[in-house]
């Protein structure tokens, strides 16, 4: 007798026959064609930063699994309803507890299984892009988590309440409460924010989050404890299924509780089943309690004070990757681009960007001798871009540049980094907080926008390049009717100008320029 | 008994040849075997879902997130829809007589009406983003899906269809896909995505008509 045909011990079998004939597997090419379009595409279409990537497994893959998890679950657990067979499998020696378990352990087994091999999937495809860091394994146990609790939903639905129309109508409720967590997520009002906290479904991180500091893991274990606690609840409500079945049918309570607390062999495991369903409870109300202390970070996410350690603060050790490229005609220093190794697939296309500018600007008062990527949040507010230090150094961030924010992966973003460092350059702006991190972009405090006179150098300066940001930019709403024919017959006046008498004129009038004392006509 | 009595067929009851007439009967009793009753008010839980998401705040007021919940429920309400498609007879009432196949067809399309009525009236005094046309059209798109996946997972396993549709059309919707088949997104006045749910909608009562649910696969879960 070889290994694989020897019998198995009795519940190994049961759980091979579920698994034989359980209908997730059926639906699993259709599952894969969602994860696909929805979750693959979304996470390709984002940098590969680990982090960043690892946020489409709460954000979009569980909303994909969460409709097929709970409906397939309830599908699973209204078999014995649907097939008319509680009383003929009531006289089996085995608890209804224990072929319930089995029922949902093949659900469960297939259904984490699928989602395990999309996490590989999404990571393998990450790894092979990204320049720096690993893998984070706290959005896959939240997800695992996110699942399991999904599908006890499910099956617990599926077996109190069998009917044909159980399955969709948990698809349905699970979905909205992903989308009542995404809405809570983006709102952050303070009556929905411990939902927020608790809910996998939000916003994308920040683009460069867990490269500059950790990412803490108190939101994540306090979600892990809240599924994991109403799993554990949901599993314990099984072993009372029959007690629970006859209240809905009957709707006697005194006939429910005799059936819950009858005597006999079933004692221990009603006990257990107790047991069970008040650790599942003790455990969300736990973490419910914890989420409701969670407060911003100085890294722009949730840190909770019972769960936090001190480590998760101090700042990652940042590996640089530079370039260097001559700033105008091999006589002045050269230009140094900076960028973590985590965003190096974008260094050259930032330094092709920035450098020519560099080289417009270069030697003037002020004038950036090189930019370096910063973090995007420090001490809990968004970092805007600007110009600092000795010497000059304009400072950026993977997130915002200028008045433009976003990821600026594979995009013709040059233009945001060339207009980012002249508005910097002209109106002498320091790198500055923009507002507390956890609020949408457009709610921040952009740069202040440049004057006319400012704006009319700007766009000759970057006319070379293709494009005038009064027309075409972020600032193009700023100006309308005469103010913009001013600033364009300007641009049109100062670009025509041979490059020394353009340098000449603004190393002369530099200061009254980022002052406003100038005015377009005073343009030559 | 002699052989001569047996061969006589028997009268019917009185009491039943004087309780309904044979069509509606027959139709009552095709409602009734699909669940229809419950289906319907399967549906008006949807409509109260959607006029609770749009009264408690629970979707967005306008953007494209808004559009997220409504899609929801119209695919939930056209799943509802689908798994009526069950028979519990199966193969055996197939030889039955002529009328099953409209009597398929009515139910359908009986459904969707009802499904587009209710959902409607979920939104009376409220304001739905992009309209209730939108919302009429996803459900009879999804409807068509719903019926077309009943042909071959089987009427109880109908809803993964247009479920699946759906969580694929609310990226397309976010990543502002404009292909006329990706019509739960699209504005209320695309043509293209008229078109399609509406070639969807066909092409699954039609095929659902003629063919019916298939019986096997969905028992064997």
């Amino acid at each position: 007798m070889s290994a694989l045909s020897m019998p198995l011990p009795g519940a190994a079998q049961v759980l091979r026959l579920e698994l034989k004939r359980n209908a997730v597997p059926m639906l699993l090419p259709l599952l894969a064609v969602v994860f696909w379009f929805d979750t693959l595409s979304t996470a390709d279409a984002f940098p590969p930063v680990w982090t960043l990537r690892a946020s489409v497994i709460g954000n979009h893959m569980l909303f994909d699994f969460g409709a097929f998890a709970g409906g397939l679950a309830a599908w699973a657990g209204s078999r014995e309803g649907r097939r008319k067979t509680l009383d003929l499998v009531a006289t089996t020696s085995r608890a209804a507890w224990a072929r319930l378990s089995i029922a949902l352990a093949g659900t469960l087994c297939w259904l984490l299984l699928a989602f395990l091999a999309g996490v590989a999937l999404l990571y393998v495809k990450t790894a092979l892009e990204a320049t720096w860091g690993g893998p984070p394994l706290w959005p896959v146990f939240v997800g695992a988590a996110g699942v399991t609790v999904v599908t006890a939903i499910g099956f617990t639905a599926g077996v109190l309440l069998p009917g044909r129309f159980t399955a969709p109508l948990v698809a349905i409720g699970t979905l909205l409460l992903d989308q009542a967590g995404l809405h809570a997520a983006l709102v952050l009002s303070p009556a929905q924010g411990t939902y927020a906290v608790l809910s996998p479904a939000g916003l994308p991180p920040m683009l460069d989050a867990g490269v500059y500091y950790r990412v803490p893991p108190d939101v994540s274990i306090v979600r892990v404890m809240l599924m994991g606690g109403i799993a554990l609840a949901l599993f314990g409500v099984l072993g009372l299924a029959a007690g629970i079945r006859h209240l809905i049918r009957v709707g006697g309570l005194r006939v429910a509780l005799r059936a819950l607390a009858g005597r006999g062999d079933d004692v221990r495991l009603r006990m257990t089943a107790a047991v069970l369903i008040g650790c599942g409870i003790a455990a969300s109300g736990t973490a419910i309690a914890l989420a409701g202390t969670a407060q911003p970070d100085a890294a722009g996410g949730w840190m909770i004070p019972a769960l936090h350690s001190a480590a998760s603060d101090r700042p990652i050790p940042v590996d640089w990757d530079c370039t260097s490229a001559a700033a105008g005609a091999g006589v002045r220093p050269a230009f140094q681009v900076c960028v973590s190794q985590a965003f190096s697939f974008y260094l050259h296309p930032v330094a092709s960007a920035l450098t020519p500018v560099a080289a417009e600007i270069a030697g003037l008062p002020g004038a950036p001798a090189g930019a370096r990527e910063i973090a995007s949040v420090a001490g809990g507010q968004a970092v805007m871009s600007g110009i600092t230090g000795t010497p000059p150094v304009f400072d950026f961030t993977a997130d915002h540049v200028g008045g433009v924010f976003g990821d600026f992966y594979g995009v013709g973003m040059g233009q945001a980094f060339q207009q980012g460092m002249l508005d910097a350059f002209l109106a002498r702006s320091p790198p500055h907080a923009g507002g507390p991190a956890y609020v949408l972009p457009q709610f921040l405090n952009v740069p202040t926008p440049l004057g006319a006179a400012q704006q009319a150098v700007e766009n000759a300066l970057l006319a070379p390049f293709g494009w005038q940001p009064a027309i075409a930019g972020p600032a193009a709403q700023q100006w309308q009717g005469p103010a913009l024919a001013g600033i364009l017959a300007a641009a049109r006046r100062f670009g025509a100008l041979p490059a020394s008498a353009r340098h000449a004129w603004l190393a002369a009038h530099l200061s009254a320029l980022r002052a406003g004392t100038v005015t377009p006509a005073q343009i030559p | 008994m002699t052989a001569t009595s047996a061969r006589t067929p028997q009268a019917a009851p009185a009491t039943a040849a004087h309780r309904t007439p044979g069509a509606p009967r027959l139709a009552w009793l095709h409602l009734r075997s699909r669940r229809v009753p419950a289906g319907v008010l399967a549906l008006a839980l949807c409509g109260g879902l959607l006029h609770a998401a749009l009264r408690f705040n629970w979707t967005f007021n306008s953007g494209r997130y808004a559009q997220l919940v409504p899609m929801i429920i119209a695919a939930g309400a056209a799943a509802m829809i689908a798994m009526t498609a069950h028979s519990p007879f199966g193969e055996a009432e197939r030889p039955t007589g002529r009328w099953l196949p409209y009597l398929r067809l009515g139910t359908a399309a009986g459904m969707t009406a009802a499904a587009v009525g209710l959902l409607q009236l979920g939104v009376v005094g409220m304001s739905l983003n992009e309209g209730v046309l939108v919302l009429a059209r996803n459900v009879i798109g999804f409807t068509g899906l719903g019926l077309l996946c009943s042909l071959v997972t089987g009427g109880l396993l109908a809803w993964t269809l247009p479920m699946g549709y759906m969580a694929f059309c609310q990226y397309a919707l976010l990543a502002s896909w404009t292909s006329p088949w990706t019509w739960p997104g699209r504005l209320p006045a695309d043509h293209g995505a008229w078109i399609c749910a509406c070639l969807c909608l066909a092409a699954g009562l039609l095929l659902f008509t003629i063919r019916g649910p298939r019986t096997q696969v969905s028992d064997d879960g």
